[in-house]
């Protein structure tokens, strides 16, 4: 047995001045979806409403892809999330896909076995999963037939194969973001 | 409709993956216009495409990504750039500024992203961009790490 990790939400908060809900462009408070009366919009999107365009492209499919219905199961979706954030080094995303991973999966043996690096009392899904992740998340990737043999061989179809892919490469994405344009820290 | 995540992933109408691929309409659709919007932007924030098409191929070479840089070369080449981006594009290091600082930083954060820190986001300043074309690099920087891992996953599912 190891113990259990205990993560707390860590507060993200950007290098350059976020957009103020007063001086948004009719573009940026469209992408927004805000009116006047709404001023609980995160600094992590008034910072990224600089490009409304690209901020409205990527969040649509951002949120397909970490839960639309069906295929692969939400909290595999987590865990490829966060072995993504963990190669690509962004604690704030690691934090909370680590915390989902933990609400959708109903136990954190996943998550303490990762921050405690004992990565050998993983299942072997779990193992098959965050192994493709780390692989796949590393520049030039590094992931191999061998890691999609091994996940079939843990039961995953090619379509569920498909989700784990596009929930990984988006945080490529996304901790490309938030590491590049902000830190963290347990501080409001 | 074949896109380019198919054409760099080496998928045609035949293959059974194309249309498992298809069982995902968000992410097909959703990847295409994430796609338009870091390459060809209604409003581009002085950013021209032909910079984001330079960038984009520097990073798909970065990736190793073969396929991807054809695709990046073949639409840059359509735009005649100038010596300077062509010099970007194909990872050369011998640049003027703001070229200079803007390829140290897509090298960075494409190849090291762990090391970025908010020192990074001053050189950028420093180079003369501003804020909303920092943010709009940073996509188009993100969007084409994402795009060579869906293309190369889906290229090692189709493999075996």
């Amino acid at each position: 047995m190891i113990p259990s990790v205990n993560l707390k939400p860590l507060h993200w908060h950007p290098y350059i001045q976020p957009v103020s809900l007063a001086d948004a462009t009719p573009a940026q408070r469209d992408a927004m979806q805000v009116t006047p009366s709404n001023k609980t919009v995160s600094e992590y999107v008034r910072t990224l409403v600089l490009d409304p365009e690209s901020y409205v492209a990527r969040t649509l499919l951002f949120n397909a892809i970490m839960y639309v219905e069906g295929g692969l199961n939400r909290a595999d979706r987590e865990l490829g999330a966060l072995g993504a954030s963990l190669v690509n080094g962004c604690k704030y995303c690691a934090v909370v896909h680590a915390r989902r991973h933990v609400q959708l999966s109903e136990n954190d043996n996943v998550v303490s076995a990762l921050y405690f690096q004992r990565e050998a009392l993983l299942s072997p899904r779990d193992s098959a999963i965050y192994q493709f992740a780390r692989r796949l998340s590393v520049t030039p990737s590094q992931a191999t037939a061998e890691d999609i043999a091994g996940l079939r061989a843990v039961g995953m179809d090619d379509a569920e194969i498909i989700d784990l892919i596009h929930a990984i490469a988006i945080f490529g994405w996304a901790n490309r973001l938030m590491h590049v344009l902000g830190h963290a820290d347990t501080q409001k | 409709m074949s896109d380019a995540i198919d054409q760099a992933a080496g998928l045609t109408a035949e293959d059974a993956l194309y249309q498992t691929r298809r069982l995902r309409p968000e992410f097909v659709d959703g990847a295409e216009q994430c796609r338009q919007s870091v390459l060809r932007p209604a409003d581009s924030q002085g950013l021209s495409t032909e910079l984001r098409l330079a960038l984009a191929l520097r990073m798909a070479l970065l990736n190793e990504d073969s396929a991807l840089a054809s695709d990046y070369r073949n639409q840059l080449n359509q735009l005649a750039p100038s010596a300077g981006l062509l010099a970007l594009a194909t990872g050369s290091d011998d640049l003027q500024e703001p070229l200079a600082t803007l390829a140290r930083h897509t090298d960075m954060v494409t190849l090291h992203p762990h090391q970025a820190c908010e020192q990074h986001i001053r050189l950028l300043e420093q180079a003369g961009f501003t804020h909303p074309q920092i943010v709009a690099l940073s996509e188009l920087i993100a969007f084409v790490n994402f795009q060579t891992r869906v293309a190369s996953g889906l290229r090692l599912l189709r493999s075996v």
